[in-house]
C-alpha cells in the first residue's frame, strides 16, 4: 500500500504527522519511530521493536489492544482501506487469520469447514466452542430445510447437532420446525436470498458476542468507552442544568454556575403576611402561594417566565398551610392549618367544593394519581379519602401513627408515604400491604418525593437534609447540610434538569441549592429578609425557581444574565408585582 | 388410633359379594381362562357376551403392548365404534405409540416423518396437544433415542399406561363399569385411613400404608 511508491506524498504526509506530533506533550514514542522510517515502512518487519507496550500517560492502555479497537473502529465506520494501513504499519493485525477465515467462511455459508476453523481458533473454553459450533449448525439446518432438503436438514440434527449433547429443549423445537413448518415460522428461519445473507450476518453478531473480546473485538468498543467517559464527565459537572449544552470531545465538559437560578427576576407583594407555602403546577405554567393571611394565591407564569397575579382565593378561616395541585392542573386543593380543605377550580378562581369533619382539623391534603380521589391527613392520625363530590370513600388510622403532616402519594398510586412518629416515616403499599418504615435519628419536619418515586427527600430538625432511596430497600442515600432551621418547619425539594439539585428554604433568609449527586453546595441566595419556608422549582423549565418567606413575599429565581423585558421594570432588574396587576 | 382387629367380626360379608368383586377384577383384565374356571368353581352365573368381549379386548391391548397400534386402532373401532372420534386424548396417544414402534425400530428418515406429519401435526393446531406433539418430536432428533430426554416415551410404561385408558374408555362405551371394583374399594381404603391418620397424627402413629395393612 501507498507507502514507498511515491516519495513525495509520503514525506509531505510524514512532516505534517511529525509537526504534530512534536506539539503533543506525551507522544514521545510515536515521533521517534515515524520519523525514523520513512523510507522503510514496506522493508520493516511486522513486528515493530522499540515500541513501548503501553501508550497514554498513565501506562495503564495496552497498545495492542489501543491499536486493535481503532482499527476495529475504522473498520466499523467504513475506512476498510485505513483500517488495513493501519494493521500493517503497526504490525498488529485486527483479528488472527484464523477468524478472518472463520468470519468469512460464515458468511459464505460454508458451515462444516467453519465449525473446523473454529476449533483452531484457539479457544480455552470448551463450552464456548460448543455453543458457537450449536449456531453455526442451527444455521444450516434452517438453510437445509430452506431449501426443502428435509432429509439432510434431519441428519444434520440427528449426527451433528444433537451430538453437541447441549441445549435439548432447542433441539426440540429444531424437531417441531421439521416435522412441522407452522411451529418453524416461530422459531425464526430464513425464507429468501436476501434474507438469508441477512441471517448470515447475524449469525457472524451473535458469534461475535459469543466468543471472548480478546479472539475478536466487541462491535462498536471504542464507541462505547469514549461514551463512557463523556457520561462520567456530566455525572461530574455540578452545575448541569441545560439540555442544550453539547458535549463536545475537544474539551472536558463542564457548566458553569450561570445555569443556575441565582439572581431575583420577580418579587410577587401580594400576601399580607408570612407565606408558608408555594409549588409550582405539573406544567409549569402556574404557581401557588398559601400565607397565613389566610389566603392563597394562583399565579400565572406566561412565556416569558414572568409571574402575574391570576386569583385571590379566599375563604379559609385560618391560615393556608399548604396547597396541592391536581394532576390535571385544572383543580387546586387548599389546606387551612388543622381546619378545612378547599377545592378550588383554576380558570375561574372559583371554590367548589368544601371538604371538612366536624370537630375535627385537616392537616395536609393530596390528590390520587388518577385525579379522581383526594386525602387528606387529619389531626386525629387517621388518613381520609374523598371523592371528588365530597363523599367520604374510606378512611384508616396507620397502625403505629402518633401524628400526620405530610403526605405523598407515588404517582403510580401504590404507596401512601406519612408521618407515623416524630421521627419516623410510614411508607404503606395498598397493593401488597406492607409497610415499611424510615426511621431517623431526629425529628422529622417535612419530606417530599421525588418525581420518579425513588427518592425521599426529609428535613430534620439538627438542620440536616437527608436523601433516601425507597425503591426497593430503604436506603440513606446523602446528606445536605449548611442551611439554617432552628424553630420553624422549612421544606425542601427536588429540581432542576432531571431532578439533579435539591433546594431548600432556610431561617437565616436565603434559598440553598446543592448538587444531588456530589452533595456540594452550588448557592446560598440572599434577598429575602425572613425566614424562606418553602421553594418549588419549576419542573418544566430548569432555570426557574420560586421561594417563599417569612417577609411576606415570593420571590422568582432566574439565570443571571437574563434580563426582564417587561414594561415598569426596574433598572437593576428586579420586577415587582404587586397584588393589584 | 388403630381399629381393633375384633370389630371386623362385627360386619359380616357374604360370599357372592366377594365372587362378584374378584370377577370383575377377573373380567377388567380379561382374563378370559380364569374367569371359565372361577365361574365353574363357584357357580355362578356367568354374565353374557362375557367371554367374547374379554378376548376382543385382549386381542387389540396385546396388539397395542408389542407394537402394532394401527392394527389395535383398526380393532377398537370395530368394537366400540365412534369411540376414538369423541376421545381425542386417546386417538393422539394410540398413534404416539405407532410412531414411537417407528422411533424404536429405527425407520426414523422417511416412515417416522411421514407419519408425523400427516397423523399427528394436525392434532396440533388445538393449544393442548402442542406440548405433547414436540415432546413426541424431539425423539426424531436422536440417534439413540432411549438416551435422550424423552427416553420415559419409549418405555413399557408408558405403552401400558396408554392401554390401560384405552381399556377404561372401551369398557365405558359399552356401559360397562370402567374400573374394576377391588381397585375402587382399595384406593377408598387408603383415602380413608390416610384421613384419618391426618387427623389423629397427634398420637404420632405412622401413616396408613397398604402393604403393611395387608401382611399384618
Amino acid at each position: 500500500m501507498g507507502g514507498v511508491e511515491d516519495d513525495e506524498p509520503a514525506s509531505k504526509r510524514m512532516k505534517l504527522a511529525s509537526g504534530e506530533l512534536k506539539s503533543l506533550s506525551n507522544g514521545s514514542s510515536l515521533t521517534k519511530t515515524i520519523v525514523g522510517s520513512s523510507r522503510d515502512l514496506m522493508a520493516r518487519p511486522l513486528q515493530s521493536e522499540g515500541d513501548d507496550d503501553v501508550v497514554g500517560s498513565k501506562g495503564v492502555i495496552k497498545r495492542v489492544e489501543f491499536v486493535r479497537i481503532i482499527a476495529k473502529a475504522l473498520y466499523s465506520l467504513g475506512y476498510k482501506k485505513s483500517s488495513a494501513r493501519l494493521e500493517e504499519e503497526s504490525g498488529i493485525p485486527l483479528h488472527s487469520s484464523a477468524v478472518n477465515l472463520f468470519m468469512q467462511q460464515i458468511l459464505d455459508g460454508n458451515w462444516d469447514e467453519s465449525v473446523a476453523t473454529l476449533h483452531k481458533i484457539g479457544l480455552k473454553d470448551e463450552s464456548i466452542v460448543k455453543s458457537a459450533s450449536f449456531l453455526i449448525l442451527e444455521q444450516k439446518f434452517f438453510e437445509l430445510l430452506d431449501r426443502e432438503k428435509i432429509m439432510d436438514a434431519l441428519k444434520t440434527l440427528r449426527t451433528e447437532i444433537a451430538y453437541l449433547c447441549i441445549n435439548n429443549g432447542r433441539i426440540r423445537e429444531l424437531s417441531s420446525c421439521i416435522v412441522s413448518p407452522s411451529l418453524c415460522a416461530s422459531v425464526g428461519s430464513s425464507n429468501q436470498d436476501d434474507a438469508r445473507m441477512k441471517s448470515r450476518s447475524k449469525l457472524l453478531e451473535e458469534l461475535q458476542k459469543l466468543l471472548p473480546p480478546t479472539v475478536i473485538i466487541p462491535e462498536r468498543r471504542l464507541e462505547y468507552l469514549v461514551e463512557q467517559a463523556l457520561t462520567l464527565q456530566r455525572d461530574a459537572c455540578i452545575f448541569h442544568n441545560s439540555m442544550d449544552k453539547e458535549m463536545s470531545l475537544y474539551t472536558d465538559h463542564h457548566c458553569g454556575r450561570d445555569q443556575i437560578p441565582s439572581r431575583t427576576l420577580q418579587i410577587l407583594e401580594a400576601h399580607s403576611d408570612e407565606v408558608w407555602f408555594l409549588q409550582f403546577s405539573h406544567n409549569g405554567k402556574y404557581l401557588a402561594s398559601s400565607s397565613s393571611d389566610q389566603s392563597a394565591i394562583i399565579w400565572e407564569v406566561d412565556t416569558n417566565g414572568g409571574v402575574s397575579l391570576k386569583h385571590r382565593l379566599s375563604g379559609h378561616q385560618k391560615p393556608v398551610s399548604s396547597v396541592s395541585w391536581s394532576p390535571d392542573d385544572r383543580q387546586l386543593l387548599t389546606c387551612g392549618m388543622e381546619d378545612a380543605i378547599r377545592c378550588w377550580d383554576v380558570s375561574s378562581g372559583e371554590c367548589l367544593l368544601v371538604y371538612d369533619k366536624a370537630g375535627l382539623g385537616l392537616i395536609s391534603c393530596g390528590w390520587f394519581p388518577d385525579g379522581k380521589w383526594i386525602f387528606s391527613g387529619i389531626n386525629d392520625k387517621s388518613i381520609c379519602m374523598w371523592d371528588l363530590d365530597g363523599k367520604e370513600l374510606e378512611c384508616w388510622k396507620g397502625q403505629r401513627t402518633m401524628k400526620i403532616s405530610d403526605l405523598e402519594i407515588t404517582s403510580d398510586g401504590k404507596q401512601i408515604i406519612s408521618m407515623c412518629r416524630e421521627t419516623a416515616i410510614l411508607l404503606h403499599d395498598r397493593e401488597a400491604k406492607i409497610e415499611r418504615v424510615i426511621e431517623e435519628d431526629q425529628t422529622i419536619t417535612s419530606f417530599s418525593l421525588s418525581r420518579d418515586n425513588r427518592f425521599l427527600l426529609v428535613n430534620l430538625l439538627n438542620q440536616e437534609i437527608h436523601l433516601w432511596n425507597i425503591d426497593g430497600s430503604l436506603k440513606l442515600v446523602s446528606k445536605y447540610k449548611g442551611h439554617k432551621r432552628t424553630r420553624f418547619v422549612i421544606r425542601s425539594c427536588f429540581g432542576g434538569l432531571e431532578q439533579a439539585f435539591i433546594a431548600s428554604g432556610s431561617e437565616d433568609s436565603q434559598v440553598y441549592i446543592w448538587h444531588r449527586g456530589s452533595r456540594e453546595l452550588i448557592e446560598a441566595l440572599p434577598g429575602h429578609s425572613g425566614a424562606v419556608n418553602c421553594v418549588s422549582w419549576n419542573p418544566k423549565n430548569p432555570h426557574i425557581l420560586a421561594s417563599a418567606s417569612d417577609d411576606r413575599t415570593v420571590r422568582i429565581w432566574g439565570l443571571n444574565g437574563l434580563q426582564m423585558k417587561h414594561k415598569g421594570a426596574h433598572s437593576n432588574g428586579i420586577h415587582y408585582c404587586n397584588g393589584g396587576t | 388410633m388403630d381399629v381393633d382387629p375384633r370389630s371386623y367380626e362385627q360386619v359380616a360379608i357374604k360370599d357372592n359379594e366377594i365372587h362378584n368383586i374378584v370377577l370383575s377384577y377377573l373380567v377388567h383384565n380379561c382374563y378370559k381362562e380364569t374367569v371359565e374356571s372361577f365361574v365353574a368353581c363357584t357357580g355362578m352365573k356367568q354374565p353374557a357376551d362375557c367371554l367374547e368381549d374379554m378376548e376382543k379386548r385382549k386381542r387389540i391391548f396385546h396388539y397395542a403392548l408389542e407394537g402394532n397400534a394401527l392394527k389395535a386402532i383398526e380393532l377398537t373401532e370395530e368394537l366400540a365404534h365412534g369411540l376414538l372420534e369423541n376421545n381425542k386424548d386417546l386417538h393422539f396417544n394410540l398413534l404416539s405409540l405407532h410412531f414411537i414402534e417407528l422411533v424404536c425400530t429405527r425407520k426414523c428418515s422417511t416412515e417416522a416423518l411421514e407419519f408425523a406429519q400427516s397423523k399427528l401435526t394436525p392434532f396440533g393446531k388445538v393449544q393442548k396437544y402442542v406440548e405433547k406433539l414436540e415432546d413426541f418430536m424431539a425423539l426424531l432428533a436422536y440417534e439413540e433415542p432411549e438416551k435422550s430426554p424423552m427416553f420415559h416415551l419409549l418405555s413399557l410404561d408408558y405403552r401400558q399406561q396408554v392401554v390401560d385408558s384405552l381399556n377404561r374408555a372401551i369398557l365405558a362405551h359399552a356401559n360397562r363399569p370402567s374400573y374394576a371394583a377391588i381397585e375402587r374399594l382399595i384406593q377408598q381404603t387408603t383415602v380413608v385411613r390416610q384421613c384419618l391418620s391426618q387427623d389423629h397424627n397427634k398420637d404420632g402413629l405412622p401413616p396408613f400404608s397398604l402393604k403393611d395393612f395387608l401382611k399384618s
